[in-house]
């Protein structure tokens, strides 16, 4: 711009009046040319001529780099640029319009079009001006904006309301923020591991060097230079808040699914075991059982017969008992059928009356249904009631188990909330008013 | 009587054949895994087939799954499952699809041998058997009350047995009963337990385990 208007100031105005003068010209009232060099007509016209053309020539370039700029531009940055950049390309068409009018007559002159030219110039170069002005209010409006939500976020809000804040401040609904963590996941504001999606823009924000995190936006928002660090600076406080509250969250979630593993672990190790006893350690004494028997087949003398029959039945007892220890690591009803099936096998198998009002049909997931199949085992194991009953029933996406025995509970359940807990469920043991206690578990299971 | 035994146990597969031989059955084929069974069976056309729960692959329940295949395809055969486990389900899995031919026996029966003897009889004969163990357990099961409470020592004992799988017959035999008292029995029972009293056998062991097994 610069360039062209030095050229045009060199091209227009100095270089011909070296070669004009107007006394030479039959003008006797205007002043001697001081500039003159010496007086040639034909030049001065010739140099006229060319200022023109590479007048007309400069506003064209301008206007087509401008128009290039405007339609590369993103559409918030065109929004943001068109106050400026419109009436600048009306101004520049105005004034190539006015060499164009020149270049007929070889040299710039002040008819009645150029008249009406020249003050549509102006008109268009207050436009530029007022767009400049506006860029300026606009600037200082989104930092007033940006301070009073300094002021919002000031009374720490809920996770997610900076984003909330930061989107309707910048007016874009699908900004979000995530927080990078040390160990390089990143999270939302609620500590849930999140990516941006493809077609969003990241603009990270930076504070002393560190990112603190990162705004995720519809590409072209943050096109202003400057705005994030703005709004890094603007939200610090609650930018800093919602960053180590989404790093607790996240780090609270971790212990979570730990738990779960644990309780997982817990389980399959007692499948395991259960799997061993039966395939191996029952096998084994049932194969030691026969071997005895088929020995009483032929004995060699009465008193043998007694030792091994003796021995037949003490290896048959072991049997059984191994079966119930098998039975009680992790019944093989639970696994295959649910629970529904395996609590029908404890109410057999259990000297305590069960009483099973309601039964859930279909399965659950299997950490749901051990859990609530050993808070019903564990608490009848421990509190030995004359009678209880037991209701399990699926409502709005959670299990709900409750056991009711005739007695108060001598032991803690500890490790059975651990259990619930794991699964985000929630354990209740209430007294009533007799002797008798109901112990809740809710479980989501959906 | 010709019998086959299944078992992937090797041992435990010769040590149970050679017990059946030496008393006196006829093992006309063994097998260690379900296919094995079917090809068994197929040629050599046993009587009763003896067949552990657990088998390849996956140790579950794929003896029940072959014991329900060999009574799809020969529905005259006798099939005894031996099996570790206590409960009652698998033993009403088999006695739902054919009530009759059928006997689910706790495995350390087989050492047992004149308790094994007699189920795979008595399946041959066309009586289901249920592992007394299986039936004491349900029967045990204390109820303050309900119809069970009103039952004699006598009626409970002859409620136990038909739930074992014991035909009338069977009964008189073991508690040394005239066949008229057994039904008169049997008749008392069911009217006090409020059970129709069904046709047939079969339909009769079915009937007193499905009343044994409500809660």
């Amino acid at each position: 711009m610069a360039l062209a208007y030095g050229g045009a100031v060199v091209a227009l105005g100095i270089l011909p009046a070296l070669f004009l003068d107007p006394v030479g010209q039959g003008c006797g009232r205007c002043p001697g040319n001081l500039l003159g060099v010496f007086d040639s007509p034909h030049a001065a016209q010739t140099l006229n001529r060319v200022a023109v053309q590479l007048g007309l020539a400069w506003a064209l370039l301008l206007i087509a780099l401008l128009g290039w700029r405007l339609f590369r531009s993103t559409a918030a940055t065109r929004r943001l640029i068109a106050p400026v950049v419109v009436p600048a390309i009306v101004y520049l068409s105005l004034v190539a319009w006015s060499f164009q009018h020149a270049l007929g007559r070889g040299f710039l002159s002040n008819d009645a079009l150029d008249h009406r030219l020249w003050a549509g110039q102006a008109v268009a170069l207050v436009a530029v001006a007022l767009g400049v002005a506006w860029e300026w209010v606009r600037g200082r409006r989104l930092r007033s904006t940006l301070a009073r939500l300094v002021v919002e976020l000031a009374a720490s809000p809920p996770p997610g309301g900076l984003g909330a804040a930061l989107s309707e401040t910048l007016g874009d609904p699908s900004l979000t923020l995530l927080y990078p963590l040390p160990d390089g996941r990143r999270v939302d504001a609620y500590g849930r591991p999140a990516e941006p999606a493809q077609e969003q823009a990241v603009t990270p924000l930076v504070r002393g060097g560190r990112r603190v995190a990162l705004l995720v936006h519809r590409p072209g928002l943050l096109d202003d230079p400057g705005l994030a660090g703005e709004i890094a600076a603007a939200a610090r406080l609650a930018l800093d808040n919602e960053r180590l509250q989404a790093q607790v969250r996240a780090q609270f979630e971790d212990l979570r699914a730990s738990r779960v593993r644990i309780v997982e672990r817990g389980d399959t190790e007692r499948r395991r075991l259960e799997r061993d006893l039966h395939d191996g350690a029952q096998q084994r004494l049932v194969s030691l059982a026969l071997s005895l028997r088929l020995a009483c087949l032929e004995p060699s003398a009465e008193r043998d017969m007694v030792v091994l029959q003796e021995a037949e039945a003490e290896v048959r007892r072991a049997v059984a008992e191994l079966r119930e220890l098998a039975h009680g690591l992790y019944p093989a009803a639970l696994s295959e059928e649910g629970l529904g099936a395996a609590l029908q096998a404890m109410a057999e198998a259990t000297s305590t009356p069960l009483t099973l009002t309601r039964l859930p049909e279909g399965r659950f997931d299997p950490k749901v249904e051990a859990a609530a199949y050993f808070l019903v085992a564990e608490t009848l194991k421990r509190s030995r009631p004359r009678r209880a009953a037991v209701d399990v029933a699926s409502v709005d996406g959670r299990l709900i188990v409750e056991v009711e025995i005739d007695q108060r509970l001598s032991e803690d359940l500890t490790d059975l909330e651990d259990r619930v807990g794991a699964l985000d469920g929630r354990l209740l043991v209430r007294a009533t008013s007799g002797a008798e206690t109901r112990i809740r578990a809710e479980l989501p299971c959906g | 009587m010709r019998v086959v035994v299944a078992d992937d146990e090797v041992l435990l597969r010769e040590g149970l054949a050679r017990l059946l031989t030496e008393t006196g059955f006829e093992v006309v084929g063994k097998a260690g895994d379900p296919d094995q069974l079917l090809r068994v069976v197929r040629q050599s056309r046993p009587q009763v087939a003896i067949i552990d729960i657990k088998m390849p692959p996956t140790h579950t329940d794929e003896g029940l799954v072959a014991a329900e295949e060999l009574r799809r395809r020969d529905p005259s055969m006798g099939v005894l499952v031996l099996s570790h486990y206590l409960e009652s389900r698998y033993a009403m899995r088999l006695l739902q699809q054919h009530p009759e031919r059928i006997g689910y026996l706790l495995k350390e029966r087989i050492s047992d041998i004149a308790v094994l003897a007699d189920a795979i009889r008595r399946v041959a004969e066309g009586e289901c058997v249920i592992d007394p163990t299986i039936v004491a357990r349900l029967m045990a099961r204390q109820r303050d009350s309900g119809p069970l409470t009103q039952l004699t020592d006598r009626e409970r004992e002859v409620l136990a047995l038909m739930a074992e799988g014991h035909s009338n017959q069977g009964i008189c035999d073991k508690l040394f009963l005239s066949p008229k008292t057994v039904e008169a029995h049997v008749s008392q029972i069911f009217s006090k337990l409020d059970l129709r009293e069904v046709p047939g056998y079969h339909r009769r062991v079915l009937a007193v385990l499905t009343f044994l097994r409500t809660p």
